[in-house]
């Protein structure tokens, strides 16, 4: 039998996403971040870690989400990207997912040529779908595809 | 090949590049000064010992190439040689030191190894060439420079009351067997009193002595001396000297050459010392030192930067627990432990700083080779004054500017300095002076780059940029001399003619700047037709802490270097006037550019306040108002970089963890002032 795979699952908006858990160092609450003038928007500014400035970006802006609520769930990934630490705001995140191997599926064929492919599969999880992520394709220059469309192309 | 485990071998060769560095530095030094003084003996003798070591330590680590070069070079670094063919052999040295130094380059590179065929065959050829039959004897001059042992011999000696003779012979260089003539003259010696020193010692082969010292403890008078050594076709020539030991003893005595050797970085002159201070004298230095790598000191660097932080929060929390309670007896002592704290904190940051700062010799001793190699090129004449050498400074900004000073030093040569001729005719020594000096200002350092040249042609620079389209014609008539200036920064602009092998492509000018820029300094021109350019570069004393004004934008907390603020001023909106879409403010009998800082916050209609704070501040000899809501204070911050962060930007050069934990930005001034304060340039010309 194929190995589990354990993933941290957070929220956007409505949909479940995951990332391996060895990539995220540790979640905290949002705390004062200091804005920083000329960058994209989905940056929100840095923050000091006890004593570390890392930057944060903003996921929900960052996959284009236009409802964007500032609650007491939101959260900060503190994640390991091309070897810097970066932190994602999120809706929320909270769980530890684990997911079997063969409940994984490759990534729907919605992206155009000229897209960022930021999807690695798509796993399901007692009827709910996670979308498993590849955090160095967030990091990337061009637009990500709004993600409603994603869970509806893997549903179909 | 290898002797030792990997690791090791690896280990062995890192040590090996670092010190052939030093080596290839000191013999760049040597052969300078060989040029200099083609004939002296004892300048060749330090060059082959620098090649020596050098061909030691390399083949110890496997590079056959470059030992094999060394090996061979060895041969002709003879005094004879050095008296006949003086110059060549200078230029020899020089060509080899290059050689060897594109071999470093590729051995660490694992590049393929470069031919040393040509340097091989000048070599072969300076061997080759006959020796003139008669040998001038050369100046014979003794160093005496006793062992421990032989010294408290000698003084010994001369606390009985006896007279020490220092002795120099040159032995002739026709004779035979040298070995022999060593023991003839020491049984002389020995007849007429009691041989108390030699040298050299029986460790070096008696067919390279080519000159012996002894030190003798006798009754007989001084001409004996000279007379009864003077062997016919075994000993050129002689020097007798009363030996007075006052001061000699006080010197290091297992160190031959150089006088001081516990300053091992310490050659105020080009001169010989230098050399033999890397190549050997490091490990008989009395002091101890350690080589230690630089990241191990950024390590406690960060830590120390870190206690600083913490520091400002205990402050902080204190000043809080003050309002509290203030009556508490606990308060006092935690005020006076918080101060001592302070202090010791203070001193430690200090010790760590001082471990980074090096002495900007380092930096200036690379110049009199590149001089002189352009200087060459160019067929100019050029002395290279140093001066300030002493003056520290952090070792990462040092090694920082060796690109873009010698980019001005090569450009002084190049462009500064006029042919002799041409010198002649405008009234001048025929030889260009070009001047390297170095000095403190408050916490920065000053670095001085000055020619006795042609100076820049302003009109000429001007046409050039406007040829380019660099600026307009209309701008180009109102632009002030400074700014005219600073357009020989810009890139792709040079006065040149032609382009040139050393310069003339306008790329160098604009890397200065950059280099300056990027290093939170500042770099300003004065020039005089006909009297030549003057470069002053200012850089902060170190990148890690900065002394930094905040104020507030809105709700942002923003800080920039207390160092590029000159004053900061009050004024209400109705100072402020628009010339050319453009704020301006009058400031006493100056127009000052204005640049409302709330445009980093958002880009869209700024508020009008009736009062504002204008922070005046200077940039590249331009001075600029920055519009700012409040002003919070002067704090010392501990820089963070950002550059390799998501958020980087070029309107910010860092970022510091402030007391309550929150973060504040450190504007990068120059490049707000060129995006925000964008071509302001003619506006001191249009309303004075």
């Amino acid at each position: 039998m194929a190995k589990d795979l354990q993933l941290v699952g957070f929220r956007i908006g409505k949909e479940t996403f995951g990332v391996p858990i060895g990539l995220v160092h540790e979640i905290v609450r949002v705390p004062e971040i200091t804005a920083v003038p000329d960058v994209p928007d989905y940056i929100e500014g840095v923050i000091n870690l006890r004593g570390k400035i890392i930057s944060v970006i903003d996921l929900r802006k960052r996959f284009g989400e236009t409802r964007i609520e500032a609650t007491r769930k939101n959260r900060i990934l503190v994640a390991e990207i091309d070897k810097k630490l970066v932190g994602l705001i999120v809706d929320a995140a909270s769980e530890v997912i684990r997911l079997p191997q063969d409940e994984i599926e490759a990534p729907p064929e919605v992206f155009e040529e000229n897209e960022v492919k930021y999807v690695t599969g798509v796993g399901k999880l007692n009827g709910r779908l996670v979308i498993l992520i590849d955090l160095t394709k967030i990091l990337q220059q061009g637009e990500l595809r709004r993600l409603g469309d994603l869970a509806v192309a893997a549903t179909a | 090949m290898s002797l030792f485990p990997e690791e090791r071998q690896s280990e062995l060769k890192e040590l090996f590049f670092e010190t052939a560095a030093e080596l290839l530095q000191a013999l760049n030094e040597e052969a300078l000064s060989l040029e200099h003084r083609p004939g002296d003996a004892e300048l060749v003798r330090e060059v082959r010992r620098t090649v020596h070591t050098l061909k030691g330590d390399s083949a110890a680590c496997g590079f056959e190439e470059l030992s094999s070069l060394a090996h061979d070079l060895e041969d002709v670094l003879t005094p004879e040689l050095a008296r006949t063919n003086g110059r060549k052999l200078a230029e020899i040295v020089l060509a080899a030191a290059d050689v060897f130094s594109s071999m470093l380059d590729a051995y660490r590179g694992e590049a393929p190894i470069p031919s040393a065929a040509p340097i091989r065959e000048q070599i072969r050829q300076l061997v080759a060439r006959p020796e003139p039959k008669n040998i001038v004897p050369y100046k014979l001059s003794g160093r005496f420079a006793w062992t421990e042992y032989e010294q408290i011999a000698i003084e010994r000696a001369q606390n009985q009351g006896q007279n020490i003779y220092n002795i120099a012979l040159a032995v002739d260089p026709t004779c035979p067997m040298k070995s022999a003539a060593m023991q003839l003259v020491k049984n002389v010696l020995c007849q007429l009193g009691d041989l108390l020193a030699t040298f050299p010692d029986s460790s070096i082969p008696a067919e390279q002595i080519d000159v012996m010292e002894f030190a003798v403890a006798s009754s007989q008078p001084q001409d004996v001396f000279t007379t009864k050594c003077r062997i016919p076709s075994i000993i050129s020539d002689v020097l007798v000297e009363t030996a007075s030991f006052a001061q000699s003893v006080q010197q290091e005595p297992a160190i031959h050459v150089h006088e001081d050797p516990g300053d091992v970085l310490g050659i105020a002159d080009p001169n010989a010392e230098a050399s033999e201070t890397s190549a050997s004298g490091v490990s008989q230095s009395t002091s101890v030192k350690l080589r230690v790598d630089a990241e191990r000191i950024d390590a406690v660097l960060n830590l120390v930067g870190e206690l600083v932080i913490g520091k400002s929060m205990l402050m902080q929390n204190i000043s809080e627990f003050d309002k509290r309670f203030q009556k508490d007896p606990l308060r006092t002592r935690f005020v006076d432990a918080l101060a001592f704290q302070a202090r010791v904190l203070n001193d430690l940051q200090k010790s760590v700083m001082k471990i980074r700062m090096v002495p900007v010799e380092q930096l200036f001793r690379r110049f009199p080779r590149i001089v002189r190699d352009v200087a060459k090129t160019c067929g100019k004449e050029v002395v290279l004054q140093l001066s300030g050498e002493e003056t520290d400074l952090d070792k990462s900004i040092l090694d920082t500017l060796a690109e873009p000073l010698s980019h001005l030093v090569r450009n002084s040569v190049d462009h500064g300095i006029e042919t002799s001729e041409q010198r002649v005719a405008a009234g001048k020594t025929p030889q260009g002076r070009i001047r390297l000096n170095a000095f403190h200002q408050g916490n920065q350092i000053v670095i001085e780059c000055s020619d006795d040249g042609a100076g820049i042609d302003r009109y000429k620079l001007v046409s050039k940029a406007v040829e380019k389209g660099i600026i307009t014609r209309d701008e180009a008539e109102r632009i002030s001399d400074t700014e005219a200036l600073h357009l020989i920064f810009h890139p792709g602009l040079s006065t040149a003619d032609e382009v040139t092998a050393i310069s003339g492509r306008g790329v160098g000018m604009d890397i200065v700047k950059s280099v300056i820029e990027q290093l939170k300094g500042t770099i300003s021109i004065d020039s005089k037709p006909g009297a030549g350019t003057t470069f002053l570069l200012k850089v902060p004393l170190t990148l890690a802490i900065i002394k930094a004004l905040m104020f507030r934008v809105s709700d942002r907390l923003y800080a920039i270097p207390l160092a590029s603020v000159l004053e900061i001023a009050r004024a209400s909106a109705s100072d402020v006037h628009r010339v050319d879409q453009h704020e301006v403010m009058q400031l006493r009998d100056q127009v000052l550019t204005l640049i409302r800082m709330g445009q980093l916050v958002n880009r869209g209609p700024l508020p009008v306040n009736k009062k504002i704070f204008v922070v005046v501040i200077t940039v590249a000899d331009r001075k600029f108002g920055l519009i700012v809501d409040r002003l919070v204070g002067e704090e010392e911050l501990v820089i963070k970089a950002l550059h390799d962060q998501l958020a980087a930007t070029e309107f910010v050069s860092g970022a510091s963890i402030l007391g309550d934990g929150s973060v504040v930005l450190i504007l990068n001034l120059p490049a707000i002032v060129a995006r925000l304060g964008k071509a302001p340039a003619l506006m001191e010309a249009v309303t004075a």
